[in-house]
């Protein structure tokens, strides 16, 4: 399956809204990176990422939210990650990035 | 007896969610339950990710899936430049760098892990997971 981002900027919250659809994996995963960086670039606030439509990621996809998170971190903003999956939690969990992320419900 | 599929797949990204599908469907076979099947099939998408991340030229690479008495043996073998493994460092969870998360997942995922590796001659990853009884 392939990759599907949905974007918005929330100006009230000062947020980048971004939904992902499908799998962030060997494929997809660059130009996860890519699009990321490029709002980024837009505006420098908080990520908030909506994982619940996410159905699998890969170290090069959690690759990508580390060195993403380093940016956002640099400018004193965070990534919250949302609504993730039972197997989406699990691999967070256990590479410890559940403790670097903000994880919402 | 022991049943053996084989996949010899282009070490190119979009094929690698072949050998994941291929993985999927086989544990289901074998009555994994869902949590052991997602496992599964994200340790085999890691090494298949290291295979075509570090074959460079090489065309393709092979995937093993071995089914004997309750136990999923899948093996990935690429051909590729190999690596040394004594240079190989758990990644640090407390502050993660993106670098060795792969191996770190797939020892997490499964029951046993094993990666062969010779400079110049490849890498073999061969990962193991048995039917909870």
């Amino acid at each position: 399956m392939s990759l599907k981002m949905n974007t918005e900027f929330v100006e009230s919250a000062h947020t980048w809204s971004v939904e992902l659809v499908g799998d962030v994996d060997i494929q997809t995963s660059g130009r996860l990176k890519e699009e990321l960086n490029q709002l980024l670039d837009k505006h420098e606030v908080d990520l908030k990422i909506n994982c619940q439509s996410l159905s699998y990621i890969d170290s090069t996809g959690l690759g990508v939210l580390i060195g993403v998170l380093k940016r956002v971190k640099k400018n004193e903003n965070e990534i919250m990650i949302q609504n993730a999956q039972s197997n989406i939690v699990k691999l967070l969990s256990i590479t410890g990035l559940d403790k670097i992320f903000i994880m919402e419900s | 007896m022991k049943d053996c599929i084989s996949l010899s797949l282009p070490t190119k990204s979009e094929y690698v969610s072949i050998a994941r599908l291929t993985a999927s469907v086989v544990a289901n076979n074998m009555g994994f339950d869902i949590e052991a099947i997602e496992d599964i099939k994200v340790a085999v998408g890691e090494a298949c990710n290291n295979a075509v991340l570090h074959s460079f030229c090489k065309e393709t690479f092979d995937i093993c899936f071995q089914v004997e008495d309750g136990t999923f043996v899948i093996e990935v073998k690429d051909c590729g430049n190999g690596f040394e493994l004594d240079n190989y460092e758990a990644p640090d969870l407390s502050n993660p760098q993106g670098n060795g998360l792969g191996i770190f997942i797939m020892k997490s995922l499964m029951d046993e892990v094993s990666v062969d590796s010779l400079v110049g001659e490849g890498t073999t990853i061969r990962l193991m997971k048995k039917l909870a009884v």
